[in-house]
Order: structure tokens, then C-alpha cells, then sequence
């Protein structure tokens, strides 16, 4: 499959975007303090999504001290539907 | 009504249901409606101890606009189906927005 | 439009456990409903579990609207009462008391998580919705 960033393949609208990653790994920025990355299967025009094969990242803090470094907890799940008022982005490129 | 379509084909599965106060809650898929509202049965909280008002409760409904995730059994999706139902949906929505 | 009558046909007449958006916990016995969700509850008891402790209050016929309503438990009649371990009842007063402190100590906790979180680029989950 052609890759979503080609030129040629400009999405008509921001979902186009999102239609091109389509069975694609895709990275999907929540609300909150979460990020997953997994298989896109299905979304619909409210931004809610089905992913397959993801991983979740959560951002923890140690209490009371200010300057620490967020922890970071990951997550597997098989197979999962994503509300879509907690997404805030969906991108073709995972960062690494 | 791509997402209500899916899930009434969930309906009798088993599902957790994560809310955005982060509650988890697995339970058998009994209805779910246009708005994604949810009823689940057999009810089990992961964390019970944590949430101690749900221990005499064996059903809920749970209001749509409070699910954060549903985690799903993979076997009982067909991934091939759902993404051209994606397809089809979206080519409507489409033609819709530019006849709109 | 928020429901359909089907989801809540079945709990009409029936015991149900109400958890609202600001972390309330309603039990009360489902008397009417409609599309928005809205209900109306007879003897309705407020309860409150926090740390050790849980503590109950009487309120009554409540009229609740839809929109702040979380969650809706039907409360199994053989397993109503049953209080989990290790939580104990205690007066209202007081567990309302210790209840207040620990939301400012959730808040203040909240906020400063806010603020780490800022930097990461992230958003907080809607105005204070939830969060129980």
C-alpha cells in the first residue's frame, strides 16, 4: 500500500487521513495521560476507533515532587475500542 | 452507526469496559444502544477493594460519554469485515459532506 | 436524546446503585425515566466510602439529571448490605468530613499532575468530569 504521506495521495479531508491508515500501525494521542499504538481496524467521524494488537503507554508521577521524571506503564491488549472524545490525534508515523 | 452496528455483533461476549474515571468493568455484553450506552452482566471490578459501592451489584448501564476504552476479544472480530464496513461508511459520509 | 427506553425498562421498579459525575453515590429505588436519562428515585440514601469507612445518609425522592449520571448498578438483592472488608461504618459527619479532605488532597494532586502532564503535551480528561 502506498504510504498516506506520498504526494498523490492527499486526503480531501482530515479523515481521508485517517481512511489511508486503514490496517496500518497507527499512534493515537488520548486525553488524559495516554498513548497507544496498534492496528487500525475501524473509525468512524467522531474519531472513535477499533485497534488491534496495541500497546498503551501511561505517564505516572511520583507524588509531591515536582521535578521527578514521568513513569511510563505499558499496556497490551488484543484488540480495542477507543471512545472518541478521548482521542486528540491519530498519525500514520509512531514515533520511535 | 458503523460502532453500533459492531458492537450489537459483540452482544453475549465478554468485554472489559474501562471508564475515564478509571474504573474497569468485565462483564457479558447484554445491549448496547445508538449512543453506545452500555449494559453489562455478570459484572466483575477489577480492583474491587478499590471500588466498594459496586460489590452488591451484579448488572449495569453505563452511559456512553463515560467509556474511555472497550477492550474487546479479538477472535470474536472479524478485522477483514470491519474495515470495509469503515470504508463503506466513510465513503458516505463523504459523499454526503460534498452534496452538504 | 442520551438512551433508548429498552436500556432502562428493565430497571424500572428496581434497586439500583446510581454513581454521579461528581463521585456521588445514590441507592435508590428507580421510579420513572425518560429519554435523557433523567430518573426519579425513592428512598434514596446517599453513601459515602472513603479510606476505612463508609457512613450513610437518608435523602429522600431525588429527581436526577440524566447528564450527570455515570453509571447506573442494579444492586443484587442477596448480596444487598454487604459491605466489603476491610471498610467499617462510621457517623456520617465524620466520614463526610474525612471525604472533604481527601477530594482537596485528590485535587491539589490533580492539579500538580496537570501541570507535569502540560509539558508531556497532553490535555486534561474534560473539566474535572470523571475523575472518581
Amino acid at each position: 500500500m502506498a504510504s498516506p504521506s506520498e504526494p498523490g495521495n492527499r486526503p480531501d479531508e482530515p479523515l481521508d487521513l485517517v481512511r489511508l491508515c486503514l490496517d496500518e500501525i497507527v499512534f493515537v494521542k488520548l486525553r488524559g495521560d495516554r498513548e497507544l499504538k496498534g492496528r487500525l481496524h475501524a473509525y468512524d467521524s467522531h474519531c472513535n476507533v477499533v485497534l488491534g494488537e496495541v500497546e498503551e503507554t501511561i505517564y505516572k508521577f511520583e507524588e509531591d515532587d515536582e521535578d521527578a521524571e514521568p513513569v511510563t506503564i505499558k499496556k497490551q491488549s488484543e484488540m480495542l475500542f477507543v471512545r472518541g472524545d478521548s482521542v486528540v490525534l491519530i498519525s500514520p508515523n509512531p514515533p520511535s | 452507526m458503523l460502532f453500533f452496528s459492531f458492537f450489537k455483533t459483540l452482544v453475549g461476549q465478554e468485554v472489559t469496559v474501562e471508564l475515564k474515571n478509571d474504573i474497569s468493568i468485565r462483564g457479558t455484553l447484554k445491549s448496547v444502544d445508538q449512543f453506545l450506552n452500555i449494559k453489562l452482566e455478570n459484572i466483575s471490578v477489577v480492583e474491587e477493594i478499590k471500588y466498594p459501592h459496586l460489590s452488591a451489584v451484579k448488572s449495569v448501564f453505563i452511559r456512553g460519554s463515560t467509556v474511555r476504552f472497550v477492550h474487546l476479544p479479538a477472535t470474536q472480530v472479524d478485522t477483514a469485515l470491519l474495515q470495509d464496513a469503515t470504508r463503506r461508511e466513510a465513503a458516505q459520509a463523504g459523499g454526503k459532506a460534498k452534496l452538504g | 436524546m442520551f438512551t433508548t427506553a429498552a436500556q432502562l425498562l428493565d430497571l424500572t421498579d428496581k434497586k439500583l446503585m446510581v454513581v454521579l459525575r461528581d463521585g456521588r453515590k445514590l441507592i435508590g429505588v428507580l421510579r420513572s425515566w425518560d429519554q435523557f436519562a433523567n430518573l426519579v428515585l425513592q428512598d434514596t440514601v446517599e453513601r459515602i466510602f472513603v479510606q476505612r469507612v463508609w457512613g450513610e445518609m437518608r435523602r429522600g425522592l431525588y429527581l436526577v439529571r440524566g447528564e450527570n449520571v455515570l453509571l447506573l448498578g442494579e444492586i443484587d438483592l442477596d448480596l444487598d448490605d454487604v459491605i466489603p472488608e476491610p471498610y467499617e461504618q462510621a457517623p456520617w459527619e465524620t466520614v463526610e468530613a474525612l471525604y472533604g479532605e481527601e477530594n482537596e488532597a485528590k485535587k491539589r494532586r490533580e492539579r500538580a499532575r496537570a501541570r507535569k502532564l502540560q509539558a508531556l503535551g497532553f490535555e486534561g480528561e474534560g473539566a474535572g468530569e470523571g475523575l472518581y
